[in-house]
């Protein structure tokens, strides 16, 4: 490739980044707190809940994201299809325009949002179980109401706890962004391999791989960042 | 626009209700669309609902040149997109290049994602059952392709060597069921850049692929690679319909002939390929 192709080919790239960091803000935008709750859920007294949720969290993480992407994306036509579907549903999806490039989208996120909560969720529920009995208990002695326990004294230490953790889950999110190419939707790695073929070359892929390794090292920076901030009373 | 939203949220919260589910669904509904398939057939509106709609949506993998690509600016250019502009021109309608992924484009046609597949396309048993194909337009030969200075010269010294071959495709079916496959290796990959790629570094001695292909991307790329004399099977490229829609078949076939007829199609095969060497009749 010569450098003006290359040149065309960044820009190009540098243009479709905002796709891919849409997946990546939009998936943590909805799949940290969708994950609190899933946390929650899982340590519910109440055990068919908390099996329940075992199972989701058994499905999400034990098969791989790239079928779940694929499973989403014709879930509806498929749902609308079935005999055991019930006239109302059938009726509410029947409005859903599978040919647009919002459905694309949004069938997207959903399953991005569902696996990562499920990752989510096991970080924050081993955060909140490492907490020692012994603080509620002392809490709940001072006359603190269990709401307040665990907003003002179990959840600020919570959170020191899993930001290494999470920070980790986080970067993999970069990376698996790049799974929505094979739905496909428009990101930076589509556009690398469909940019393979034309100039015979895998240089738009190595070129792919840079974009991804600089925001990866944008956000490792910002987490030793936070985790210094955090490390107080040490 | 605010309510479609709600439904597609609330289709993906069904989605992850019934994910378990479809997983089995999948090879039920497969048999279920077959079972549905003489009812819509009785009134036939494919052609109806294109022109209403005002749009044919063409799926395609762009990536495959000079059939359908993406060219440097991310546009889908090639032979098969110059043709099916001239037919929708034709329509009156407006044409819609949908990428779409290739292992799953059975499907995509079958849901009603797209209106038709159309990216040089072989034509074998297996789509033939699954979709509605045109006369088939193009001939294709699936060649051998080794570099220049290998030694190899012939499809007979190729025997103890290995050969790569685009997986999922028509070219990797006519490999397993010829006669040479018992003598060589096969690599299968996703495309068959990567594959002249892996040639040129040593991985593979040779590469099984579309003729229209190769010799694209030899005179293209300007590539030191040799085309073996002979061929496996000689092919033939149609565009995919979904099994119902006879009329719009029908009628991007009757588009086809007229512009075979008045020297439309011999001037686009001239832009891409130096020569009509299209075979509509």
């Amino acid at each position: 490739m010569t450098s003006e192709q290359i040149m065309t080919l960044f820009g190009l790239m540098l243009e479709y980044t905002v796709p891919t960091l849409k997946i990546f803000a939009f998936t943590l935008l909805y799949s940290i707190p969708l994950g609190m709750v899933v946390a929650l859920l899982k340590m519910c007294r109440f055990k068919p809940v908390s099996w329940l949720t075992n199972i989701y969290i058994l499905i999400m993480r034990g098969t791989p994201l790239l079928l779940q992407l694929i499973v989403a994306q014709y879930s509806v036509p498929y749902i609308i299809r079935s005999d055991i579907c019930p006239q109302f549903l059938k009726d509410m999806l029947g409005g859903v325009d599978i040919r647009s490039d919002s459905y694309t989208f949004n069938m997207m996120l959903i399953a991005f949002v569902l696996n990562y909560a499920a990752y989510f969720a096991e970080i924050f529920r081993g955060g909140i179980e490492s907490i020692p009995k012994g603080q509620y208990e002392a809490a709940g002695a001072l006359g603190f109401s269990r709401l307040q326990t665990f907003f003002r004294i179990i959840l600020p230490q919570v959170i020191k706890r899993v930001v290494p953790a999470s920070s980790n889950e986080i970067i993999t999110l970069v990376k698996d962004t790049s799974l929505a190419s094979a739905i496909p939707y428009m990101e930076i790695m589509y556009i690398a391999k469909k940019q393979v073929p034309l100039y015979a070359s895998l240089l738009p892929l190595f070129m792919a791989g840079a974009f991804y390794f600089v925001f990866a090292t944008v956000l490792t920076a910002l987490f030793s960042f936070i985790e210094k901030k955090l490390d107080y009373y040490r | 626009m605010k309510k479609r939203i709600f439904a597609n949220i609330a289709a993906g919260i069904t989605a992850a209700a019934m994910i378990a589910a479809v997983g089995s669904c999948g090879s039920g509904s497969q048999a279920e669309t077959t079972a549905a398939a003489p009812e819509p057939a009785a009134a036939d509106n494919s052609l109806q609902k294109v022109l209403d709609d005002k749009q044919l949506i063409l799926g395609l993998d762009a990536s495959f040149p000079p059939m359908g690509f993406t060219n440097d600016a991310n546009e889908i250019v090639g032979f098969d997109i110059d043709v099916a502009q001239e037919v929708c021109d034709r329509m009156g309608v407006t044409l819609v290049k949908q990428p779409i992924n290739w292992d799953n484009k059975e499907e995509d046609l079958n849901v009603g994602k797209i209106d038709c597949i159309w990216n040089g396309m072989s034509i074998n048993d297996s789509r033939k059952q699954v979709m509605n194909l045109s006369d088939p337009y193009m001939n294709n030969e699936m060649i051998f392709t080794v570099p220049k200075d290998s030694g190899i010269t012939s499809m007979d010294d190729l025997k103890g060597k290995t050969v790569g071959v685009q997986s999922g495709s028509s070219a990797e079916e006519i490999l397993m069921a010829s006669d040479i496959y018992a003598d060589i290796t096969v690599t299968a990959l996703e495309d068959n850049v990567t594959l002249l790629n892996q040639m040129e570094l040593g991985f593979s001695d040779a590469v099984f692929l579309d003729s229209v292909v190769a010799n694209y991307l030899i005179t293209e790329n300007s590539k030191d690679y040799v085309i073996l004399p002979g061929n496996l099977e000689a092919e033939e490229y149609a565009v995919g319909f979904r099994k119902n829609d006879q009329a719009l078949r029908d009628e991007v076939q009757r588009i086809l002939s007229e512009m075979k007829a008045d020297g439309k199609l011999g001037e686009i095969s001239t832009k891409w390929f130096g020569s009509d060497i299209t075979t509509v009749k």
